[in-house]
């Protein structure tokens, strides 16, 4: 009836608000996401080893160390999904959180 | 001396005033520029501000801008990887045209 192409009549183009954004991540975006994991704990590694040999230390790299997962520690569900407390089973993907792909989100409530 | 050798990878558009701040102390202004601090908790930290939006090595020495440069460029010259043989293309030229 519309046809194809790029201005075919779509739910998303027929005015209003209605944005289509996808309940989870595409195997490519998660690769992607824990491309972007493994880069940042390639940094913490190397502040890390760079300052051992001087014999420094940092309190927030040791309070990072300590407390959050490497990209293989961590579980799927908190590598792609955060918790939120209003949403069923209490989990959403993680391309919900605003400026997801340029900040550290990886601990969750125990237990969700 | 150890110095980090630090690149903006991912932009800073959009993230809170203290990030670019951050970003702003280490000098770093656009995305693929690179600066070198030497290796202290001080920067550590600072590093760790923006650690999802740098790429960090160690290295001995601190490069100029003309040795970044130099590193980019690539090798002269060129690699000959079969010969072929050669042809003489003022003879090729003319038979073409006794064939039109």
């Amino acid at each position: 009836m519309f046809g194809f192409g790029a201005f075919r009549a779509t739910s998303p183009l027929s005015g209003g608000l209605l944005w289509k954004i996808p309940w989870r991540l595409s195997r490519f975006q998660k690769a992607r996401q824990r491309k972007r994991l493994r880069a940042v704990d390639s940094v913490v590694a190397t502040l890390d080893s760079a300052l051992k040999k001087q014999g420094q230390s940092l309190r927030s790299l040791e309070v990072w160390k300590e407390e959050m997962p490497t990209e293989a520690e961590m579980l799927p569900k908190d590598k792609y999904t955060i918790f939120d407390r209003k949403e069923k089973r209490y989990r959403k993907g993680i391309h919900k959180l605003p400026k997801w792909t340029r900040v550290s989100q990886r601990l969750n409530p125990p237990g969700y | 001396m150890p110095f980090f050798r630090i690149t903006l990878h991912r932009s800073a558009i959009g993230l809170p005033e203290r990030t670019r701040g951050v970003l702003a102390a280490l000098g770093l202004r656009k995305r693929t520029q690179t600066v070198f601090h030497p290796v202290s908790p001080q920067f550590a930290g600072m590093i760790m501000k923006v650690k999802e939006l740098v790429r960090v090595d160690e290295v001995e020495k601190a490069l100029t801008p003309s040795e970044m440069r130099e590193e980019r460029r690539p090798p002269r010259g060129f690699y000959l990887e079969k010969a072929v043989p050669r042809v003489d293309y003022s003879r090729a030229a003319g038979k073409g045209k006794e064939m039109a």
